[in-house]
């Protein structure tokens, strides 16, 4: 330990000790994570759509997807000029799926971080509070598990006007009951540490322990969910507009699925209508639940000796 | 009889909830998507009706379900359809130009009056079980739909004008009018056997489902029947006109297009009718397939785009909530001379329809119209743009045209959730109208007669299938249609009401002479095509198809170039002969179970990776 060390120390206090101690974290974090393979080409896999999806605009911009000057003829099979054909309005369907990754991508965000956060609040408040009311907010959470997901996202979806925010709403008030239950059990289990009660006993009120010691500890879990949780939004987004449910005007993987089923792809033999968008979303459903598992293994050691 | 096809109410059901829970069963991890969407030609469809060995069996896949067996509820095509082969009815049309032709009538007169029709029926038509179809089976069937508000349902509107129907002998129907009515010969009404019906209570609840084979007297008899499912039928050996070539006739109902188009190419339907029609992707690879012949006919329908002109009531009573700025015949006819038709059919029908113009469709010759070039609005998006300017819907610095109310216009387009056609269409609309400054919101429901009833649109995707007498598609115009008050549903397509069109409707029922009436209504045509609230953009083909293996020939109608599914008459399937040898070629080369078998298996191969993956990192993890 160097001479002026101890002197930072006192000058900026514990806020400099909390940074290196995060980047220390960080950087175990990332040596352990490493170690997971699936891990890595998920996370490789991920940054490639992600650079796909935010250079859009770029590489193909939003003309992709009008119809009025579409270049090609309806239903082109592959060539040098399209790539993958064209769809029932001619336009180029390798520009379209590159165009839909945004919305699936955006929409699975949006939708996994809404699941994930009434998630959080749900969990902890039942496992702070108990009692009467987290035997309500639980009886509330075991019904939505039981339901099943996509019916009531379908039936809301049917409700609402159709846009993205319908989407997101349905799949977001739809699949947070898990991650509600797995925070709550967390945040009995870091609240019976003693720590805890020394916090009360200095007189730490209900909000400073569930933002300053419970947040912090089901933090990884809520990470480690959420990743999981982009897969399945993605899916559920998918699901959602090739049943229709989508908004007809906006290009998203789904939408194409379902674009092309309706001009009728599917026994007329046009695979190049069917299969890349349908490839697309496999695949990015498949990276973000390489992370999520790798994620979760890095947080929670546990889960690999016990298999 | 309304063979509608795309207006409210009938689509609307066409496809609903119980596709999107057999979807919601299949949905499973990360292969969802995938199975939802192939599922259906992958099913195990049910094999042809089982019959008799060596029975000869055309089987119908039609998209449409039942919505009753009662001739005096059923609404929809493919029961008005069934109705045709089950009853005789007093006329029938030619099959090659459309002319009325002998049916249970076998002559008939009017008085010098016009208000007297005296019909002869005939008297080797007999009902299935044995009874001798009479004139008084035709006045009772005629005279219970004037009397009981439940047996009006669905042709009331053929008996409104009627002022008396009798049977002075077994022979002989006489009918008088209120006032003289041209469709006296174009009575799509089926004649019931009274001595069955009358023991009937509800005639709004009884679906004539209930006993089997039902009684009839028209080319076939239907024998079995399973709602959302099937109808079967025999051939009526005793019919007059010759008993159809078929052993048995099945209608069999598919949810799903493409499960159909993948049943037919398997050989396990004879025949494909769309919905409405075949995608032009359907059917340019069935083209190619051997023992399947795809028929392209001039259809019967118009596709069109229909204006809410302020919904009201026939008490004056206004509702709904159409945008005001509709109500100004410039901006309708600026919205439509920025629809570029031509792209419509090249794009979206690709080839498989013909550029609207007038209100009927160019089959029906004699009462084709078509706007001079005066008079027509073709397309020109600057012109369209200058008669907004004329109107006063000014553009702002944003590009947008403002209302008088000096916000932004923003249409609500209502399109069919359930029609590809409406969302293709409606996606060229919003960037035509947009390059107009008119915002557009595809409102695309499975259900779209709540807002339609309600007025709570401001346009509107709408479609007709025409009879050879127009009658009935021009009378859904008139202010007679009108609901009587907002509550009630009524006649009414779009709640136009004009004067003027009106008038020439009322001189038009008047007229006895075909070529006078004619006449009259292209100037009703004319009149519509004006006021810009109908506005044609195609008359889509009948695109069908079936296995020459199964089928040897069927009749068109009109027979030159013609549709089978959905003509007005039985032709087609009384007509229709077998095939020599029931070819029973199941050719496993289904495309669609190529796609899917691909598609799982790169699922199964991503999975397969993504477990050995894990497996080996475990792995290495204990090591």
């Amino acid at each position: 330990m160097t001479t002026d060390t101890p002197a930072r120390v006192t000058e900026t206090g514990p806020r400099a000790l909390a940074r290196q101690r995060r980047r220390r974290s960080v950087v175990r974090f990332w040596t352990r994570y490493r170690t997971h393979r699936a891990g890595l080409a998920g996370l490789a896999a991920l940054i490639l759509f992600a650079l796909v999806a935010l250079t859009a605009p770029l590489t193909v911009g939003s003309d992709v997807a009008g119809v009025t000057d579409a270049p090609g003829q309806p239903m082109e099979s592959p060539s040098g000029a399209f790539p993958l054909g064209t769809d029932r309005f001619g336009r180029n369907l390798l520009g379209l799926l590159v165009w839909g990754s945004r919305i699936s991508l955006l929409v699975g965000l949006l939708a996994a971080v809404l699941s994930v956060t009434i998630g959080t609040l749900v969990g902890i408040t039942a496992g702070h509070f108990k009692g009467a009311y987290a035997t309500v907010l639980m009886r509330v959470t075991d019904w939505f598990l039981v339901m099943p997901t996509l019916v009531l996202a379908i039936a809301l979806a049917t409700v609402m006007s159709r846009s993205l925010g319908t989407v997101v709403l349905a799949i977001g008030v739809t699949t947070w009951p898990t991650t509600a239950r797995l925070v709550r059990a967390q945040t009995l289990a870091v609240e019976s540490r003693p720590y805890i009660e020394r916090a009360k006993a200095l007189g730490g009120g209900h909000w400073h322990i569930m933002s300053r010691h419970v947040l912090p500890n089901v933090m990884p879990l809520v990470l480690a969910q959420a990743t999981l949780g982009i897969s399945t939004a993605i899916l559920a987004e998918a699901t959602l507009a090739f049943l229709g449910l989508g908004d007809p005007t906006v290009v998203s993987w789904g939408g194409l699925l379902q674009e092309a089923r309706e001009a009728g792809a599917v026994s007329s033999g046009d695979w190049w209508y069917l299969v890349p968008p349908g490839i697309a979303i496999a695949a990015v459903a498949l990276a973000f639940t390489l992370c999520g598992r790798a994620v979760e293994s890095v947080l929670n050691p546990r889960l690999e000796v016990d298999r | 009889m309304s063979t509608q096809v795309h207006g409210r109410g009938l689509s609307g059901p066409r496809r609903s909830g119980p596709r999107a829970g057999r979807l919601v069963a299949a949905a499973g991890a990360a292969a969802l998507v995938f199975s939802a969407g192939l599922a259906t030609p992958l099913d195990p469809a049910p094999r042809r009706a089982a019959a008799a060995e060596g029975d000869s069996v055309l089987t119908v896949a039609v998209a449409q379900s039942v919505d009753s067996l009662s001739p005096f509820l059923a609404q929809r095509l493919v029961s008005t359809s069934i109705h045709r082969l089950m009853y005789e009815y007093l006329t029938n049309y030619d099959p090659k130009d459309n002319h009325a032709v002998p049916g249970l009538a076998t002559r008939w007169e009017s008085s010098p009056d016009k208000l007297t029709w005296t019909y002869t029926i005939r008297s080797d038509s007999k009902w299935s079980d044995g009874q001798q179809a009479t004139a008084q089976d035709a006045a009772w069937t005629f005279n219970k739909m004037m009397t009981d508000e439940g047996a009006a349902t669905a042709n009331g509107s053929f008996v409104g004008n009627f002022e008396k129907v009798t049977a002075p002998s077994p022979t002989q129907l006489v009918i008088q009018l209120k006032k003289p009515q041209a469709t006296m010969t174009a009575l799509d009404v089926p004649i019931v056997p009274k001595h069955v019906w009358e023991k009937v209570g509800d005639f709004s609840k009884f679906n004539n489902d209930k006993s089997f084979p039902v009684v009839g007297n028209g080319p076939f008899v239907l024998t079995d029947y399973k709602p959302d499912s099937y109808v079967r039928l025999k051939p009526n050996k005793d019919f007059w006109r010759g008993a159809p070539k078929f052993d048995e006739l099945v209608v069999r109902y598919y949810k799903d297009q493409d499960a159909a188009v993948a049943a037919l190419r398997k050989g396990e339907v004879s025949f494909v009718a769309g919905s409405p029609s075949l995608t032009p992707a359907q059917a340019a690879s069935l083209k190619n397939e051997k023992n399947i012949r795809v028929n392209d006919a001039p259809g019967r329908r118009f596709y069109a785009l229909a204006t809410n002109p302020g919904a009201k009531a026939k008490n004056g009573q206004k509702f709904g909530d159409g945008d005001p700025s509709l109500l100004d015949a410039r901006v309708r006819h600026a919205l439509f001379q920025a629809v570029d038709r031509k792209t419509v059919i090249d794009k979206v029908f690709q080839g498989h329809a013909v550029e609207g113009q007038g209100y009927i469709p160019p089959r029906f010759s004699q009462y084709f119209w078509k706007p001079s070039a005066s008079q027509e609005l073709a397309y020109d998006p600057e012109k369209a743009g200058r008669l907004l300017d004329q109107a006063g819907y000014k553009k702002n610095s944003a590009g947008k045209r403002l209302g008088k109310d000096g916000k932004p216009i923003t249409y609500r387009v209502l399109c069919h959730a359930t029609d590809p056609n409406d969302k293709a269409v409606g996606q060229y609309l919003t960037e035509w109208w947009g390059e107009l400054g008119i915002g557009v919101t595809l409102d695309c429901l499975d259900n779209v007669t709540d807002p339609w009833l309600a007025g709570t649109y401001d346009l509107a995707f709408d479609g007709w299938s025409v009879n050879p007498d127009p009658d009935f598609v021009l009378s859904i115009h008139t202010c007679a249609a009108l609901p009587a008050t907002p509550k009630v549903t009524g006649a009414t397509d779009n709640f136009v009401c004009d004067k003027r069109y009106d008038d020439l409707y009322a001189r038009q029922l008047a007229e006895y002479d075909p070529a006078k009436r004619a006449t009259i209504v292209k100037q009703m045509e004319s009149r519509l095509y004006d006021l810009g609230y109908m506005n044609v953009m195609a008359y889509p083909n009948a695109v069908e198809a079936y296995r020459t293996d199964q089928i040897k020939s069927i009749r068109t109608m009109p027979s030159a170039a013609g549709n089978i599914y959905g003509q007005d008459g039985y032709w087609s399937w009384w007509s229709a002969v077998p095939a020599a040898s029931d070819g029973s070629s199941d050719d496993s080369g289904s495309t669609g179970i190529v796609i899917g078998g691909v598609v799982l298996a790169v699922i199964l191969v991503g999975a397969g990776g993504f477990v050995a993956l894990r497996r080996r990192s475990t792995a290495d993890d204990r090591e």
